[in-house]
């Protein structure tokens, strides 16, 4: 692709932690000699994304998801590997990629507290060295797209959980920034306030064209919002590519669904029963043997209806995470 | 789509700074009315120190004969009322508001924006000093009913003494910010700031008038920065310092407050080196 | 009785907790001697410029701060942890946790808590109380040991109190976090004779906020000062002020259970 806006290879991150047993003596001892462990957070994960590409970075919690965003966003230096975002270094924290990137994390507030958000964004201007009429015009771009009117002059204590994370990602795209990073944005919203948020995320992507970089462990924000979905565990990178394909890669097994004429016939040898009420059943089988299996039961059984059905993604998901890591 | 965003002009640098710094300010004062009761408390636990050791002072000054040192029992009042004022100026961003940044995550969202952490500091606390200074006027009234204070500034000393109080300001926010960066490093730095503020009691003139302090340790109180934080300011407007004296003060404040701020760049380097290696 | 059990088991747990952290010792005797330094510093200072400060003379007046760490030392290790960890329940509403359990309410907010690495300041205190004494000119009898005893006891309690009743303030008006810091101002208003401060502020150093009778009355009692009507005065005003804030934190409970929704 035509120079990508991220550019990650090899990126590694091992934090040191440090051990301690519990009980007297190993507190005696851990005071003369400090014993740490290493965890490896991120392992040589390598990938490129696009300008104007949204992609979703799946993972279950500790998988390394908020690492390499925090690298990213150049608030952790990576153990080794290279990233750059933009042509930057962003561990360099220099001001001119500062200006053009934004990070928005989910349970974090980044306004002021005590006064209206409408101050808080006054500020992020003088910050932001933006001139007056383009504040102004993406500031009211922003309040209404995301319809925070009425809430831009109350205190931020004062809104819900969900309006506090909209005002804060009014604030925080008030620069109009090229790349945003999107750190769990949805965690603990009532699912309206999900479903907006991810609406708002399009369509600021469609208006603008930003690259979207967005974590989540919640399968309907990458559902909804991304193309291609990066899945990580362990700190490894399992998959990269479209969603739709992701089934095809791990799925192990597909459900057929039959409607016999005479039900309550068992059909335990044709496939795991996982669920029989009246004349339907549900059937797993194996990947590979979906078409010999339906063939049979077409041809034993006198079948009102065929359904083959892929697993649903979250089941998916939930066995790829199941993996434990590598030794 | 896949077109690159187009990027939003950028408006002068000192233009941007100062309207940041007065946008902070006013920012400041808005969220500091509303902790009225907060800050009245705090003012209210902060005079008993002063108040003690006038009380101390003059007592000792009626057994001596009105005077200790030559210094009277008004000059006394006067000392330690003006130092309300020094003292509540020299409310910075120090190791306890670090603390507080580093562990609420705060500290992420601030290295996030393109701008230097000082100003984010200097410009919101000194917008918190006009609330302060508003609700010390009633304190200082009170205060001087009580204890009858001698004061006869001349205009220049009242000049100098407002150009000092901000000078104390920010000697001492340079200083207190570098310490309180040790957060980074331990959470145990309490023991350490204990000690600064032991002997920046002793040396600052935070104790007593410095006047009566034994004369080497009154030499060596000008060459540390903690005079210039608050017994400077106090001596300008209470004493009976010439217009040399002030003025090699003010140029004294400008130095500490030159050494300070390369003390904090240098702190602060290494302060982000270190969070952003060990993350949050 | 119950009430001593309870107390000796979390008193117990409390030390085996902190005694993992041994650095705090290390970081409590620094502060603790930071602390006894400035202190002898200003007396140092005050003893050059006169002889006697009010009647009491320089050694009198190191035991009066020696009573003062000493008594500060044992705020800092029961009393102090117990109220911030009371001014927290009842801010983030987690109170419910102790009311619910069948024991007395008021006895266990009070002992639940214990920073026994502040026992260092008990122990300074106790050092500079007896330095101060080598240096008094009149000796100690046993009645003025045992008013000391009775003295302090008195004042223990009458602090506990005075912080059960801010902290019950809680109740009412939710953020109290600076009344720690008040506190700690006027706290040091005790390291000088009550006699020392003009008539309405020995008034409220007295009675108001009790530093007067915790640290004054008993460093009377053993530089010889400490008349027999002043200790059953303050005998007396212990029994009330206790009963008063006993009342006091049932009233606010029932206010506190009535509130919440």
């Amino acid at each position: 692709m035509a120079d990508p806006v991220v550019h990650v290879a090899e990126l590694t991150k091992i934090y040191k932690v440090p051990e301690r047993e519990a009980g007297l003596r190993a507190a005696a001892k851990a005071l003369f000699k400090r014993q740490t462990r290493d965890v490896r957070a991120v392992e040589a994960i390598s990938f490129d994304v696009g300008p104007g590409e949204i992609v979703g970075f799946l993972g279950p919690n500790g998988a390394g998801k908020t690492t390499s965003l925090k690298m990213l966003a150049g608030l952790l230096y990576p153990t080794t590997g290279e990233a750059r975002v933009l042509g930057h270094i962003p561990s360099k924290r220099e001001r001119e990629y500062l200006r053009r990137m934004t990070m928005v994390m989910g349970n974090r507030n980044q306004l002021q507290w005590d006064i209206p958000a409408m101050d808080s964004f006054e500020l992020n201007r003088a910050i932001y060295r933006l001139q007056r009429e383009d504040y102004v015009a993406m500031r009211d771009e922003l309040i209404e797209l995301l319809d925070v009117g009425d809430l831009v002059r109350k205190p931020v204590r004062n809104l819900s959980l969900g309006e506090r994370m909209k005002v804060e990602i009014v604030g925080a795209l008030l620069h109009r920034p090229q790349v945003l990073f999107l750190d769990e944005p949805t965690i603990g919203l009532d699912v309206t306030m999900q479903k907006r948020i991810r609406m708002f995320i399009a369509e600021y992507n469609r208006r603008h064209g930003a690259t979207v970089l967005l974590t989540s462990h919640y399968m309907a924000d990458v559902e909804a919002l991304c193309k291609r979905v990066i899945v990580i565990h362990h700190g490894r990178i399992l998959f990269d590519g479209a969603l739709a394909s992701l089934a095809d890669e791990f799925a192990a097994y597909k459900t057929i669904g039959v409607v016999l004429e005479n039900g309550g016939a068992p059909l335990d040898a044709y496939g795991e029963v996982v669920h029989h009420e009246g004349d339907r059943v549900a059937l797993r089988v194996p990947k590979a043997e979906t078409s010999r299996v339906a063939a049979r039961l077409l041809a034993d059984h006198e079948v009102l209806d065929l359904t083959i059905e892929e697993p649903p993604i979250e089941d998916v998901i939930e066995s790829v995470f199941a993996q434990s890591a590598p030794q | 789509m896949s077109v690159d965003v187009a990027r939003l002009p950028e408006a002068g640098r000192w233009r941007s700074l100062f309207d940041f710094y007065v946008t902070t300010m006013r920012t400041a004062v808005a969220s500091q009315l509303q902790y009225r009761v907060t800050n009245y408390f705090y003012m209210l636990g902060m005079i008993a120190e002063p108040v003690v050791y006038l009380v101390v002072w003059t007592t000792i000054a009626k057994d001596q004969g009105g005077a200790v040192n030559g210094i009277t029992t008004g000059e006394f009042a006067a000392y330690y009322i003006v130092w309300t004022l020094v003292r509540n100026m020299n409310i910075v961003f120090g190791a306890p508001f670090w603390e507080y940044r580093i562990r609420e995550g705060r500290l992420a969202g601030d290295l996030l924006k393109p701008m230097y952490i000082l100003h984010y500091d200097l410009a919101y606390f000194a917008g918190w000093k006009f609330v302060v200074v508003a609700m010390w006027l009633p304190i200082a009234v009170g205060l001087s009913a009580v204890f009858h204070p001698t004061l006869n500034p001349t205009p220049l000393e009242i000049v100098v003494f407002i150009i000092a109080i901000w000078g104390a300001y920010l000697v001492r926010s340079m200083f207190q910010g570098t310490i309180g960066m040790l957060n980074f490093w331990t959470t145990r730095g309490a023991a350490v700031f204990d000690l600064y503020m032991a002997i920046e009691m002793l040396l600052s003139g935070r104790l007593v008038p410095l006047q009566l302090m034994p004369g080497w340790v009154q030499t060596l109180a000008n060459f540390l920065p903690f005079k210039w934080t608050f017994g400077f300011p106090i001596e300008a407007l209470v004493g009976n310092l010439s217009t040399q004296d002030l003025l090699l003060g003010l140029c004294a404040q400008a130095l500490w407050i030159g050494i300070g701020l390369l003390l904090f760049k240098v702190a602060w380097s290494h302060a982000i080196k270190r969070f952003v290696s060990v993350g949050n | 009785m119950n009430t001593l059990r309870v107390s000796w088991l979390f008193l117990k747990i409390g030390v085996i907790n902190e005694l993992q952290y041994r650095v705090n010792f290390f970081v409590q005797l620094l502060q603790s001697i930071i602390q006894i330094g400035t202190a002898l510093v200003m007396l140092a200072l005050v003893y050059s410029h006169t002889n006697e400060l009010n009647g009491w003379s320089q050694a009198e007046l190191l035991s009066l701060i020696g009573v003062q760490v000493l008594l500060g030392g044992f705020i800092h290790t029961f009393i102090q942890p117990n109220m911030q960890r009371l001014m927290e329940d009842v801010q983030q509403g987690t109170l419910d946790y102790a009311l619910t359990k069948p024991e007395d309410s008021q006895l266990l907010i009070s002992v639940r808590m214990v920073r026994m690495w502040q026992v260092v300041e008990i122990v300074s205190g106790l050092v500079l109380l007896i330095v101060g004494l080598t240096g008094v000119q009149n000796s100690i009898g046993v009645g003025d040991a045992v008013a000391f005893g009775i003295a302090l006891m008195i004042g223990g309690v009458l602090v506990y109190c005075f912080w059960l009743v801010m902290t019950t303030g809680a109740f009412w008006v939710v953020r109290m976090e600076n009344v720690l810091e008040l506190f700690e101002g006027i706290y040091q208003t005790g390291r000088w004779p009550v006699t020392v401060y003009p008539g309405w502020l020995r008034y409220s150093v007295t009675f108001l906020v009790p530093i007067g009778f915790a640290v004054t009355v008993p460093a009377e009692a053993l530089t010889s000062r400490l008349q027999w009507p002043t200790l059953v005065f303050a005998l007396g005003f212990g029994v009330a002020v206790f009963a008063f804030t006993r009342w006091f934190w049932h009233w606010g409970l029932r206010h506190y259970s009535g509130a919440s929704a």
